[in-house]
């Protein structure tokens, strides 16, 4: 394509020496190290760099920096494929890819484009006054069908971009730093803010969101800039602080954390696959100083999105740092005084440059400059509506008009600048919700001052000069030293806003008599002037309305374009002034994060913390298949060859109930209690009774809440006068450890006890069955202690393995059979396996897991957390014989609240299908016979295949117990998967009742 | 007493693969200090001078750590993990009258890997939202912070960064440590 940029043979801050290939649109590309993707297709001649999200209508570069909304591409290739990236901030390296997004066949020719010719139909609201509300869009199932068919077409034609659907292959970290002062920005007023504020001994991290520090230092000509930059750089280091580069400050929340997205690797052609692609960081700092600079605005013109149209100063950056001329012809229409410096380099570097400066009245001084450099300047002008198919030849001036414009001349050009005046970055502090206010001199909002240790600095407090702004940014650092040594948050006395020679003249945008005019103030989501006034004509008085409405500033850059603009025009709409709307309030993060960023390194087998048991790789390898219990991983069942999960639990359950099973129980809370005041404790906490527990034995025990809801159950052990070993359920651990030290800190400070969570400390596994003592006695250094009498039921002994390590045993058991729960440091847990599986081998035993655990606890009746879920009573669970009423524990006096003593309540039953060859499901719901709706009577919490009786089983909970149903016909109700299958309730003890097999 | 014929088996055994991993050069050294030796002594508030003097003497730190800090010699360390509990790191303490402090044997439960090398802060703070600059963390610094939701221990001792890992999550939580340090370049001792 002709093109009027070109590189230039010298100058810029690339590396000339570093040659660059890249594609564009399947294109090879050559360009050099420094430059962005968009200098460097600026630099090819490629004008046409996106198409707009609703009209398709071309789109090239409009700035040099993240408020970029013309120049959105995709970068990288199928799973790599990054959408909607600013071609402005996108660093060039060997090998990237990019194409443009949003068209077909390509951004220069487009089918989409022809959405343009419809253009007056496409206004604001138009997908919900169209598609929405009239027949016979309304038609159809539930008022939406054919809506939901136009969704999918309209979805496809209005696009930014398409993310890949593959897994992102990249790695992101997250992280966190710390510091005393936190730079965001590092061009004139940060740099000397850090190193003011290093030099005084502070720890700082300037950070710059750009691959290159020095912010505004960078576009400026000639070497001056350069060097103050790099002085700046050098004595910053000098002193100890860190430069962050390619890392933007995202976010500022509470009590001086900043969130930080730090991009390692997107510079990089062939990463080391060790690195993170980003990182995404939680600074803590003492103190923050925001040297975010300013954004220039554009003018809402006729056709102002056009290809070839730009910031004024985004021509500095793209001539003096990248090396770019970007036209030969080129027009300038300004209202404030900085857009004169491009003006000058522009025509320095050989361009023709003419200036519309909408002032009416210059110094004689600036037009005698221009005039000296072959500037054409005519003031009181400038554009009203810019030429060109694809890209700019030229435009059509207005002229002052009293208080507002007409119809000027015909001019010529090959490239357009605007300055419609600066908007400071104020989005950070609006994070922590200060409200920016109106400089009517400057016409932009600037930071107020805030009580949090924030400062601003430089163009971001609306200082325009770079000497001033350097100033700025000393001051910020004199308060910020201040507030750190004071404690107090100091004020900046630095230079005001402003500083600009002859001040600026409002203008937003541009309109004449009878002329309609297609002027975009938020070009990304192709809202024009006119949207903005037909949401006023349409009854919109709020400017959050409105954005929403008109979508205005929702689309990748978050209103940094057209924010300003769009309240200025809401504004005169309403004949309120601009601060009267209000402002938008910038939400983080500023600038895109990616998903994965925020994912960090917690996804897959990270999703979550992981917790295996001491003997986890020894189940593995002895066949067992896991299953996620909360975070623990246990054994699920040890399928044999050929096995289903089913055919492996009733096998082992089967066996457990014949000769010896063995069972990782690790995962049981496990709770040390020291102290002389403990048996007092443990005796306030469980309903049952506690205080005479003699030494060398164990109780089942169930605590209740305060409100007489029961907590949990488990087993303590006592070991002496004063040391107890609790194990809780697996599910309620925690809550146990955590509930256990609140009543000691909170209740009973005086009790002289300490609870310390040791479930990390032991490796527990459960020998059950009638062989299991014969099991134990062969791995014994001496088998007489676990003889009957040496080891009754609910006997604990502190014993000695026959391989030497030290062992703790108690008779108790959750399956029914005679059992015991050993315990040995985890580090020894694989020998206890060794030694116990040799044993139960020989005994034709084997090792079970939960499924076959769960099967043989709900025949005996046996509850867990699906039974005690935070609702059941003690004698809901049918326990409550077992609640002491001559001692006073948590939960004594509510239990016995009118409501939870009443009668009806749910009781635990025993659940079997009236045709035994049927199963039914856990989930489902109890009804009465010629009852199913609602909610029913009653529900099932567990189910599984009885080995002993051969057939389904279940336990739940239903209105009135087994008293009220025993002998009746009921459904469980499953009306979303397996349907009604008729049950019968019965005990929920439904095998050993007496427990003759517990008790050996 | 029968002689214990059987060896401690690590949390990490299987996967702990020493030498070099990453990119070049060494950032990170990473060493699963083994057979940890790890004792809790926790007294009561009108006992804790008392009972933590006897417990300096005994083990013969000979000075009593300050809250959050650690106190020890070349084979004992005294770390002040609670207001009234010291870990006691190295030794055994047994014997302890219930009256002035009870003591607990928890050498199993955790996982114990000894961090160093120029990036060993950077990849701690990777996971852990701790100020560990060296005028906030000096030497014989402790602290109980999170990693990856995980509560874990953490003193700096002469010898680096002593990382307590509870020992269910050791194996999962020194994946995340391997994987994040490669980019530094890692040397499992």
């Amino acid at each position: 394509m002709n093109s009027p940029a070109r590189r230039l043979p010298k100058g810029g801050l690339i590396d000339r020496s570093s040659p660059i290939e890249f594609r564009w649109d399947n294109q090879k590309v050559s360009a050099y190290q420094g430059d962005t993707l968009a200098s460097a297709l600026m630099a090819s001649g490629e004008k046409i760099i996106g198409r707009s999200f609703k009209y398709h209508r071309p789109r090239g570069i409009m700035s040099a920096g993240v408020e970029e909304s013309g120049a959105i591409v995709t970068v990288g290739l199928s799973h790599r494929r990054d959408p909607n990236v600013k071609a402005t901030t996108q660093e060039l390296y060997n090998g990237l890819t990019a194409s443009g997004q949003n068209a077909w066949p390509n951004v220069r020719h487009d089918v989409g484009s022809v959405n343009g010719l419809f253009s007056k139909f496409f206004a604001a609201g138009f997908y919900y006054k169209t598609f929405m509300g009239i027949p016979p869009m309304e038609w159809g199932k539930k008022g939406t069908g054919i809506w939901m068919q136009y969704e999918k077409l309209i979805r496809r034609a209005a696009g930014m971009g398409t993310a890949s659907r593959e897994p992102d292959p990249d790695t992101y970290e997250h992280g966190h730093l710390f510091c005393d002062v936190l730079v965001a920005g590092s061009g004139p007023a940060g740099l000397a803010a850090a190193v003011s504020c290093a030099k005084a001994g502070l720890d700082v991290i300037l950070v710059e969101q750009d691959f290159e520090a020095g912010g505004d230092y960078l576009n400026q000509s000639g070497p001056d800039a350069l060097a103050k930059r790099d002085a700046a750089i050098d004595a910053l280091k000098a002193a100890g602080a860190r430069l962050m580069t390619r890392t933007t400050v995202f976010g500022l929340y509470d009590y001086g954390v900043a969130g930080l997205l730090e991009r390692v690797t997107d510079h990089l052609g062939n990463p080391d696959p060790h690195l993170p692609r980003q990182r995404f960081l939680t600074l803590r700092a003492k103190h923050t100083i925001l040297a975010t600079g300013a954004l220039e605005r554009h003018v809402a013109f006729g056709n102002n999105d056009l290809p070839g149209i730009m910031t004024a100063h985004a021509a500095n950056a793209y001539l003096n740092r990248f090396g770019v001329l970007p036209g030969q012809q080129i027009s300038i229409a300004t209202n404030n005084d900085s857009a004169y410096s491009a003006a000058l380099n522009l025509a320095k570097a050989g361009a023709s440059v003419k200036l519309l400066d909408a002032r009416a009245k210059l110094p004689k001084a600036v037009s005698g400059l221009l005039d000296t450099k072959g500037i054409e300047l005519i003031t009181g002008a400038t554009v009203l509506n810019a030429q060109g198919k694809k890209a700019i030849t030229g435009y059509e001036s207005a002229v002052a008009n009293n208080a507002g414009w007409k119809e000027g001349d015909q001019h010529d050009c090959d490239l357009l600048l605007v300055s419609g005046g600066w908007s400071p970055v104020v989005n950070l502090l609006s994070h922590r919700g200060v409200r920016p206010g109106w400089d009517a001199t400057n016409c932009c909002f600037v930071p107020v001052p805030t009580n949090e240790p924030i400062q601003t600095a430089g163009s971001a407090l609306g200082v325009w000069s770079t000497g001033d702004c350097e100033d700025s940014g000393r001051a910020a650092a004199t308060a910020a030293i201040n507030s750190i040594s004071s404690g107090t948050v100091a004020v900046a006395s630095g230079p005001a806003a402003g500083g600009w020679e002859t001040p600026i003249q409002p203008l937003y945008e541009v309109k004449v008599a009878d002329r309609s005019l297609k002027c975009f103030i938020d070009p990304q989501h192709d809202v024009t002037a006119d949207d903005v006034r037909l949401a006023h004509q349409e009854g919109f008085v709020s400017v959050e309305h409105l954005k929403r409405y008109t979508t205005l500033g929702m689309a990748t850059d978050q209103g940094k374009m057209g924010n300003i603009i769009g309240m200025a025009l809401m504004a005169e709409a309403l004949g309120k002034e601009i601060p009267e709307v209000g402002t938008t309030t910038f939400r983080p993060p500023y600038t895109p994060i990616s998903l994965g960023a925020l994912t960090g390194r917690g996804f897959g087998a990270h999703f979550r913390p992981l917790r295996r048991t001491p003997m986890h790789e020894w189940n593995l390898a002895n066949g067992a298949t896991m299953v996620d219990a909360g975070l623990w991983q246990r054994p699920w069942y040890f399928a044999r060859q050929g096995e289903t999960i089913t055919e492996a639990y009733i096998r082992e359950a089967t066996t457990t109930r014949e000769t010896v099973g063995l069972c990782d129980v690790t995962s049981l809370g496990k709770i040390a209690i020291q102290g002389p005041d403990a048996t007092d404790f443990i005796n306030r906490i469980y309903s049952n009774a506690f205080a005479k527990l003699p030494i060398g034995k164990a109780r089942y025990g169930i605590m209740l809440r305060d409100d007489g809801i029961v907590m949990d159950d488990g087993t303590t052990w006592r070991f002496s006068e004063t040391d107890y070993f609790m194990t809780t359920t697996t599910a309620h651990a925690a809550k146990v450890m955590v509930w256990l030290e609140e009543l000691l800190q909170m209740r009973w400070p005086d009790l002289k006890v300490h609870v310390t969570s040791v479930s990390e400390q032991w490796a527990g596994v459960a020998v059950a069955g009638p062989k299991s003592r014969t099991a134990l006695e062969a791995i014994m250094a001496d088998s007489a202690v676990v003889t009957n009498e040496a080891l009754p039921f609910m006997g604990v002994v502190e014993t000695t393995l026959k391989n030497g390590v030290p062992c703790r045993i108690a008779r108790i058991s959750f399956s029914g059979e005679m059992a015991f729960e050993v315990y040995v440091g985890s580090d020894y847990a694989n020998s206890l396996m060794d030694l116990l599986n040799a044993q139960a081998q020989l005994l034709d035993g084997c090792l079970y897991g939960t499924e076959a655990l769960g099967a043989l606890r709900i025949e005996k009746g046996h509850v867990t957390g699906v039974e005690l879920d935070g609702r059941a009573t003690i004698d809901d669970a049918g326990l409550g014989k077992m609640a002491s009423d001559k001692k006073s524990y948590i939960g004594s006096v509510l239990r016995k609240r009118p409501e939870l003593m009443k009668e009806g309540r749910p009781q635990l039953v025993g659940i079997f299908p009236k045709d035994r060859s049927q199963k039914f499901k856990a989930g489902s719901i109890l009804c009465a016979e010629n009852k199913v709706e609602g909610h029913g009577d009653g529900w099932i919490t567990a189910v599984t295949h009885s080995p002993v009786l051969g057939h389904w089983i279940g336990l739940g909970y239903i209105s009135g117990g087994v008293n009220d149903w025993s002998g009746k016909t009921l459904i469980a109700a499953d009306p979303v998967r397996s349907g009604n299958i008729e049950v019968e309730i019965v005990s929920p003890h439904m095998v050993d009742p007496t427990g003759e097999r517990m008790h050996g | 007493m029968v002689e214990l014929t059987t060896a401690r088996v690590s949390a990490l055994s299987g996967h702990y693969n020493r030498g070099h991993h990453g990119v070049e050069g060494t950032g990170v050294v990473m060493h699963e200090v083994p057979d940890l030796q790890l004792w809790q002594l926790a007294a009561w508030p009108e006992s804790l001078t008392v009972a933590a003097n006897k417990l300096a003497q005994s083990t013969g730190v000979g000075s009593v750590p300050g809250f959050a800090s650690a106190a020890g010699n070349e084979t004992v360390a005294l770390l002040r993990t609670e207001p009234l509990k010291f870990w006691v790191y190295g030794a055994a303490v047994e014997g302890a009258n219930p009256d002035e402090s009870v003591v607990l044997d928890i050498s199993h439960s955790r996982t114990q890997i000894r961090i160093s090398g120029p990036q060993a802060t950077t990849l701690l703070n990777g996971y852990l939202p701790l100020d560990l600059r060296e005028g906030s963390f000096p030497v014989n610094s402790v602290a109980s912070t999170a990693f990856h939701h995980v509560g874990v221990t953490l003193w700096r001792s002469p010898a680096g960064y002593e990382l307590f890992l509870p020992r269910g999550f050791a194996l999962s939580l020194w994946e995340l440590l391997l994987e994040s340090s490669m980019q530094y370049g890692l040397m499992v001792k």
